[in-house]
């Protein structure tokens, strides 16, 4: 019940927050921008692309890359890096990418 | 200091030399004995014309004026993000006094051959047209905080650009010692931490060494550009020598008291691989160069070398001299909230890359995402909105340590709201377990996508 309240809250407040966010900048984006230098701007190359890659596509690489734990992996490294949450963000942003 | 602040104190007199007179038609070769800008193809007016609207640039509604002064990694990335996120009506102008950047990235390959001089330039066409970043080259004469506007000189015409946010990235300049305060003094003795002309001075003296010579490199104390560098470097030369001047030494003169970055691949570098070749000696700062008598004067006592490299103590690049900006306690860097990387002397004005001072490493590569956590937080701020109030960002660099191997080294750095410090995620940290000739190969695909990333 208590998810079902705080969904409908969400639900509520997004129209506003879209606006004001998805114009300015979207979630998700300035995170997925550590990605860029590597795979290059929103994801289209470098050592793998992640553009045309599904949300939990990304993100179960990256939580089994941070679960590989191999730090002699450098993105074992950069996995790491991250919470559970902005890892997701990060997915979400890419699978938004064409 | 704000209130106190009156425009003439914003003056400051800038004398950077003139890049019309470096710039010849001819682009560099490999084999180059000088070095040569290479002319940019484009000819610029004195007055900007108005940026073009590239398609893919998003519809924002937002409109705001920002200058950037300085087109190296931090300076390219955040004129192009400002488009590519702000959308067309954010009016970009970069003002650069060369024609091209010269990546430092890979400028030591330049030293044992492996890296053409010319695969270093970048220019701003594709900033251009990609995006419609008004592009001047231009030198920057003074910076006007008040009435936010920039005066700058282009081929002995004077002109202004007006700001709503001002984004300088200058880079470091040095503090030379004494012995090295003439131009001449710099080439005989080169820093080679500014790719360019330094560079090939520096090679060109390794290959008229005399085989049984002594290379000396020497470091300053940190915060300094490229933490692994210098001892990249010193690497890469002792392997070039190990081939081509047997019997030569490196010794590496270090004005910190341990190896500052990549500690396990270093030490194993130095006293395995270059064994009987590299010699380490910690805490030894330059006191003063005998160019002449080809000395190196330290706080460990005089060495003597064949080929000095000194590579002298930084500071915030000379543009930002007398402008307030540079307040750190050491009066070297320029002080910034991390959040924006706005000032924390003067409102609107942001200090990006090495030039600033934060916890976080000076290099290219994390310069770049300095810049788009700017250009995130200038985007947000001509919408009213506050920046993000959690940024991320990452340092990742591969360093050669021999002609065919490389290492790497990577961390990525979180905001504390407590210390309002960027702070390394303690088991981001780290680096290679040694060096390969697979990181050898992955350091060109990283360098060419950063550099994309960054010019293109």
């Amino acid at each position: 019940m208590q998810r079902l309240i705080l969904a409908f809250i969400a639900l509520a407040a997004a129209p506003f927050a879209a606006t004001a966010q998805t114009a300015v900048s979207p979630p998700g984006r300035l995170l997925a921008s550590n990605c860029f230098q590597c795979h290059a701007t929103d994801g289209r190359g470098g050592f793998e692309k992640l553009v045309g890659k599904s949300s939990g596509e990304i993100y179960h690489e990256l939580v089994e890359m941070r679960a590989e734990n191999k730090p002699g992996d450098i993105m074992t490294r950069h996995a790491v890096g991250y919470t559970d949450a902005q890892l997701k963000l990060i997915a979400d942003y890419f699978a938004t990418r064409r | 200091m704000k209130a106190k602040m009156n425009r003439r104190q914003m003056l400051a007199t800038l004398g950077g030399f003139s890049a019309a007179a470096l710039a010849t038609a001819l682009p560099a070769r490999a084999d180059d004995d000088t070095w040569q800008a290479p002319a940019n193809p484009e000819r610029i007016k004195p007055s900007p014309v108005s940026g073009t609207t590239p398609p893919g640039l998003p519809v924002t509604g937002l409109r705001g004026r920002v200058v950037v002064v300085g087109g190296g990694m931090a300076g390219a990335t955040v004129a192009k993000f400002l488009r590519l996120w702000g959308g067309a009506g954010i009016d970009v102008t970069l003002i650069e006094r060369e024609t091209v950047y010269t990546s430092n990235i890979l400028s030591n390959l330049v030293l044992n051959g492996n890296v053409a001089m010319n695969s270093l330039y970048f220019d701003y066409a594709k900033l251009r047209t990609n995006y419609g970043v008004k592009v001047l080259q231009a030198n920057v004469v003074s910076i006007d905080s008040v009435r936010r506007e920039v005066a700058y000189s282009q081929n002995g015409v004077q002109g202004k650009a007006a700001y709503d946010r001002l984004v300088v990235a200058p880079g470091i300049d040095f503090d030379f010692p004494p012995g090295l305060t003439t131009p001449e003094a710099q080439l005989a003795v080169p820093h080679a931490w500014k790719a360019g002309a330094q560079t090939l001075a520096l090679r060109d003296q390794l290959r008229a060494m005399a085989p049984g010579g002594t290379f000396i490199l020497s470091i300053p104390a940190k915060p300094y550009r490229c933490p692994p560098g210098p001892y990249e470097r010193a690497c890469v030369v002792a392997d070039w020598l190990k081939r081509n001047k047997p019997g030569s030494k490196v010794l590496v003169l270090d004005a910190n008291p341990a190896i500052t970055a990549e500690v396990a691949t270093f030490t194993q570098a130095f006293n395995v691989t270059y064994r009987g070749i590299v010699t380490y000696v910690p805490n030894a700062a330059v006191t003063s160069v005998d160019v002449a008598g080809r000395n190196v004067n330290t706080t460990m006592g005089p060495f003597h070398g064949d080929v000095l490299n000194v590579i002298p103590p930084h500071r915030a690049g000379s543009i930002l001299a007398g402008t307030g900006l540079v307040n750190d306690a050491a009066g070297r860097f320029a002080m910034v909230d991390v959040l924006s990387y706005e000032s924390t002397a003067i409102r609107g004005i942001h200090v990006l890359g090495d030039a600033a001072a934060t916890t976080q490493p000076k290099a290219g590569h994390i310069a770049n995402q300095e810049a788009k956590v700017c250009a995130d937080a200038i985007v947000r701020a001509f919408a009213g909105q506050a920046p993000d109030p959690a940024p991320v960002t990452n340092s990742a660099c591969y360093s050669p340590i021999s002609a065919t191997s490389a290492s790497w080294l990577t961390a990525v750095f979180a905001y504390d709201p407590v210390s309002k410090t960027m702070v390394a995620v303690p088991a981001s940290s780290g680096e290679a377990n040694g060096p390969s000739g697979d990181h050898y190969q992955d350091m060109f695909v990283w360098f060419n996508t950063l550099m994309t990333d960054s010019f293109a």
